[in-house]
């Protein structure tokens, strides 16, 4: 099957050293992907040159013309900003919009139903700091589907979300995945990784390894990721010990 | 009654007074337009730094006597320019860089002046506005270039609110990230020349803050906070201006006063942010607690 990305020999650098380094992979059309390693591995710097906000220093992305939508972690904005909830999810229509013209009824439309779809349509004139975490992420979420992305990517959607919002989110993968979106997540969970997603790409500033959960998985450079502390657990799982929950380096941030 | 309708209408008798109220209505609107997104972006000292360092320019109009609006205009453009490029590209913090420029410049401004055989005059009409000089030609400049900020504003809203809102998402969309912020520096430096005769110099930043703060408080949606700022800002100017005929004290200060005023009752009695409104609703919540606890069948 033709590929929606491909990402060839991929390398970025902040001002000193890489963050990520000869990365090459690609993802099929309405695959899940699930970006999975450590603090400071380059996910999120990953995520960032596939949304244009970094420039990659080698190596090639390529797609064609895909429409990218892009959920970053939650800290990201200024929560008193006077925006309702719908205000935030029209913003995703703007690039449909074009320049020099005010929203059209169709606009609010998709608006409206992408709410829908998140489940947060009862919320739509709530100022967007009266809402919880979760529900602040769903709204990033609905404001892609706004935009019609075809390739969404969200940046550690499950961290510092309460329980309900997070089966919510997983819900809402679901159905993204119903209606062939692609998707790319990146979580320091492997277990969920497993369960539900696709294919599974271990990063360490480097690719450790690509391919479906069982390669993953029954590949010993789990380990290596995971500097010896992923603990085999049966034949598919594993069960991560230690210190990669959070936080310690600065790579990103969560409140 | 009649006694206060004469009071209102018995200066618009004087025409410098009905074109002052004119130039007090449309900055007064403007200010509080565009002050939304100073205050919303935080860039009140950058504001405040702008109006300062368009001194120069008015100096050198003034000496080649050739209306100071020319002046100004110039040198605040090139002024909001140079602080955006200087913050952008140089190790120095932003604030550094605008505390910088905006001193040196108001000192030029103020030797230059010092030149003048009326200096002091001159200089304080300049630092705290003489709204009642507005001529029927600064009238015209004050519509018009103010109509370019207004429709700019219409025409870009959207982006401008994605800009200022989520500027990661204006970049994944492909906006044209800088081009906008520079827009807005090159929109905030209209508004103050455009604002300088009637406020003046040293109290402009209130006019693009305090307005837009106080409708802050009051609303939640960004083209809302506009409308009431400008409702705000229209009040306060004209009101202020009143008093100055009245009690003889600078339109300036007595239009900030006003404003500020209003910020204050904003600040304590805003339904859902005021100091006040939040006290007593917490009050009242702690009470009917205290309440069903003492009385747990009566709920």
């Amino acid at each position: 099957m033709k590929s929606i990305l491909e990402i060839k020999n991929l390398s970025v650098g902040y001002n000193g050293g890489l963050a990520l380094e000869d990365v090459s992979f690609s993802v099929a059309p309405g695959e899940r992907v699930a970006i999975v390693g450590p603090n400071g591995a380059g996910k999120s710097t990953l995520f960032k040159v596939l949304a244009g906000l970094l420039r990659p220093r080698s190596g090639k992305i390529l797609h064609d013309q895909v429409e990218i939508g892009y959920v970053t972690q939650r800290s990201s904005v200024d929560w008193g900003f006077p925006v309702t909830v719908f205000d935030v999810v029209l913003m995703g229509r703007i690039g449909k919009i074009g320049w020099l013209r005010w929203q059209r009824s169709i606009d609010r439309e998709i608006a409206h139903r992408s709410l829908e779809q998140v489940g947060m349509a009862e919320y739509a004139d709530h100022q967007i700091g009266e809402l919880s975490g979760g529900q602040q992420q769903r709204i990033f979420i609905a404001r892609a589907l706004a935009q019609e992305a075809e390739l969404m990517l969200m940046d550690e959607p499950f961290s510092g979300v309460d329980l309900p919002s997070q089966e919510a989110i997983m819900g809402i993968l679901d159905r993204l995945h119903e209606s062939s979106i692609t998707v790319m997540v990146s979580t320091h969970d492997i277990n969920m990784a497993v369960e539900r997603f696709d294919k599974i790409a271990l990063l360490n500033r480097r690719l450790v390894v690509f391919g479906q959960p069982q390669e993953v998985m029954s590949s010993e450079k789990l380990v290596d990721a995971y500097g010896g502390k992923a603990l085999l657990r049966g034949e598919d799982y594993a069960m991560l010990l230690g210190d990669i929950d959070c936080c310690g380096e600065r790579e990103h941030q969560h409140d | 009654m009649t006694d206060i309708l004469q009071l209102i209408t018995q200066p618009l008798a004087y025409p410098f007074m009905l074109r002052g109220l004119l130039a007090s209505l449309l900055v007064g609107t403007l200010c509080a337009t565009i002050g939304s997104f100073v205050v919303l972006r935080g860039m009140a000292f950058f504001g405040d730094a702008l109006a300062h360092a368009i001194l120069p320019g008015i100096a050198v109009a003034y000496l080649l006597a050739v209306n100071i609006f020319w002046g100004a205009l110039v040198m605040g453009l090139f002024t909001a320019i140079g602080i955006g490029y200087l913050s952008q590209r140089s190790q120095i913090k932003e604030d550094t860089a605008i505390g910088v420029i905006f001193a040196a410049s108001f000192a030029l401004g103020v030797a230059l002046l010092s030149t003048v055989e009326t200096y002091s005059v001159d200089l304080t009409h300049i630092l705290f506005g003489d709204v009642l000089s507005v001529s029927t030609a600064d009238l015209w400049l004050i519509a018009g270039l103010g109509m370019v900020v207004f429709l700019v504003v219409f025409f870009l809203y959207k982006e401008l609110l994605v800009v200022s809102f989520d500027p990661v998402l204006a970049a994944t969309l492909h906006l044209p990230l800088n081009a906008l912020n520079y827009l807005l520096l090159l929109l905030i430096a209209m508004t103050i020349v455009v604002s300088l005769q009637t406020v003046g110099v040293a109290l402009l930043v209130a006019m693009l803050v305090t307005p837009a703060a106080t409708a802050y408080l009051l609303t939640q949606r960004l083209w809302k906070m506009m409308l009431l700022g400008a409702l705000i800002g229209a009040f306060s100017s004209v009101t202020g201006l009143y008093i100055s005929f009245y009690i003889n004290v600078p339109s300036g200060a007595a239009v900030v006063l006003v404003s500020t005023f209003l910020f204050v009752l904003g600040f304590l009695f805003s339904p859902r942010k005021g100091l006040i409104t939040t006290y007593w609703r917490g009050r009242r919540v702690a009470k009917k607690e205290a309440h069903d606890r003492t009385h747990p069948y009566t709920a």
